[in-house]
């Protein structure tokens, strides 16, 4: 006997059906264990497979809904990848894809872009402490998800030496420089630059060792760049970028270099930093 | 041969502003009738691709498609994403802007994939509520292309040719006819493509898609990998014939060749165009 449709669409609403499905694609087990998961049973037993979904000419309602599946671990794989490559060079193709799986079940896209898929990536690992080498792929992880973020952030004006030059001295002690909205300042426990670079020029990575390493990354001209510095070059960038007036600002960089070369560095540094890009404006004071 | 209720140019041949091309593409400055963006792919972000973007719109038609509208999902619509659309929309002066006749996610997550939808009445009515919604916020109809599907459901009350034609009816939107969808769906589930193609409402096509597919033997995958298969280029013939001409334009997303493959490959077209424009002359 033919069933009443109207009681079938009953039986499977909408909201229903996708919670379903969704529930059978993110799941990191094989098939079987998708259908027989806890949130997929709870919207639609998988007993009642055969009423939901038909088979094809070579498939049954499992293997097609298997394409689902199958699928959306390999998209998740592949936007990581792009944004996380020194990662996957350092990992290798099996283990990456082991990472992806774990990471997006608990920081799973909830954006209309994949290209914030990563952003808890670093967050991730930091609390995987019980991975190998975590602490050392939480510090690479930051790197590539600054590179990404910089390649994305709005495109800042250029200061340059010249308006550096007109700042009145009688001001200069008090005016701030304006960072560019494309830098980002870290501060790492391994010299994660060489793996991005090995990434780069295709080389195997090295082994990871533990070394402290400051590091900046810009954008100047829609190209990103990195740059390691001293720590005492970081300390001063990071102090300026946050908004510490000029004066100030040098008065302890110079304390801290303890050397009568210090301010002639200094001035070296901020040449480097201006020339390059890694500044948008100065902010005067009093005008 | 007729044209779309909204009087939307034929653009011609076009094909998918990608990365890979950007260079050649700011270089030789191809003879193109137009590009497609990922819409995605141009939100939230102030880099590169936004400054190239900007220079592409400058000499060519733009054409904007996304995947993340989610117009089946049970989820509220995003408006914040709407209106960025929309504003990417009026900054690169779109044609218009199509997104897909899916759902991506819910429960706030993002898939990332085209979901199919059980084709009933339900379904048909929270859809179409939706795209009117859409369509207000955006301030110009919405472009909705066919998905291709590895699967159906058992309570779909209708097909997805019946879905598609009212859908577009009832909630007075384009369609975008992704020929090469119907072939792999028409494979996948064993219809008829010819069928689907003359139940499409013409006048409502705004424009066609063709592409590539990966045949894995008991099932097709669109994975926009390839050139354009004979059958599809045969099937593409009949939709012009039944639909008329419209903006034409291939899409190649992954194992993305040299622009010059791409761009060769979607002048294939002109020869299938031409014969139907002589055809109905």
């Amino acid at each position: 006997m033919r069933r009443d449709p109207n009681l079938r669409i009953e039986s499977f609403p909408l909201d229903t059906v996708e919670r379903w499905l969704q529930a059978v694609i993110v799941h990191p087990g094989d098939i079987g264990q998708a259908l027989a998961s806890e949130g997929a049973e709870g919207e639609i037993p998988s007993s009642r497979l055969a009423e939901l979904v038909k088979p094809s000419h070579s498939l049954s309602p499992e293997e097609r809904v298997e394409i689902y599946h199958e699928m959306y671990l390999l998209r998740m794989e592949e936007a990581l990848a792009s944004d996380y490559p020194a990662l996957k060079h350092f990992l290798g193709e099996e283990a990456f894809l082991a990472l992806v799986k774990d990471y997006v079940q608990r920081y799973p896209s909830r954006s209309y872009t994949l290209n914030r898929l990563g952003d808890h990536l670093p967050q991730f690992l930091s609390e995987e402490t019980g991975r190998p080498h975590a602490a050392f792929l939480r510090d690479l992880a930051a790197l590539e998800l600054a590179v990404t973020q910089s390649f994305d952030e709005e495109e800042s004006p250029l200061l340059s030496l010249d308006q550096v030059q007109a700042i009145p001295p009688e001001v200069w002690g008090t005016s701030r420089l304006r960072a560019s909205a494309s830098l980002r300042l870290l501060e790492l426990k391994h010299p994660v630059l060489e793996h991005l670079d090995a990434y780069k020029r295709d080389l195997p990575s090295p082994h990871p060792r533990r070394k402290a390493s400051y590091v900046v990354v810009w954008r100047r001209d829609y190209t990103v760049f990195r740059m390691e510095l001293t720590r005492a070059e970081f300390t001063l960038l990071q102090s300026l970028a946050e908004g510490t007036p000029l004066g100030e600002g040098v008065a302890h960089a110079t304390k801290a270099l303890k050397s009568s070369e210090g301010q002639k560095r200094i001035f070296k540094w901020f040449r480097t930093w201006i020339g390059e890009g890694m500044f948008s404006g100065v902010g005067v004071s009093g005008k | 041969m007729s044209a779309n209720r909204w009087g939307f140019e034929d653009l011609g041949l076009g094909v998918g502003l990608r990365t890979t091309h950007f260079a050649h593409i700011l270089r030789e400055r191809p003879q193109i009738g137009f590009f497609e963006i990922l819409t995605e792919n141009f939100l939230d972000t102030g880099g590169r691709p936004l400054f190239i973007l900007d220079q592409v719109a400058e000499r060519y038609p733009i054409v904007m498609h996304g995947v993340s509208l989610s117009i089946g999902s049970t989820d509220p619509l995003n408006r914040d994403y709407l209106k960025k659309v929309k504003a990417l929309a009026e900054r690169t002066r779109a044609r218009w802007v199509s997104d897909h006749v899916c759902w991506t996610g819910v429960v706030g997550r993002n898939t990332h994939d085209l979901l199919p939808l059980p084709y009933t009445e339900q379904t048909l009515r929270h859809v179409v509520r939706r795209i009117k919604i859409a369509q207000d916020v955006l301030e110009r109809p919405l472009v909705l292309e066919n998905p291709s599907t590895y699967l159906e459901f058992v309570p779909s009350q209708m097909t997805e040719w019946e879905f598609i034609a009212r859908m577009a009816e009832e909630a007075d939107c384009g369609l975008l006819f992704d020929v090469n969808n119907v072939y792999v769906s028409a494979f996948n589930h064993g219809f008829d493509p010819k069928v689907y193609v003359d139940a499409i409402p013409g006048e409502r096509v705004c424009h066609h898609h063709l592409a590539g597919h990966t045949h894995k033997g008991t099932h097709i995958l669109d994975t926009h990998s390839d050139h354009v298969v004979d059958p599809v280029w045969e099937l593409f013939g009949h939709t012009v014939r039944h639909v008329g001409l419209r903006s034409t334009l291939l899409e190649w997303d992954a194992d993305i060749p040299p622009f010059e493959v791409v761009h060769a490959e979607v002048l294939n077209a002109k020869v299938w165009r031409d014969r139907e424009v002589t055809r109905a002359a």
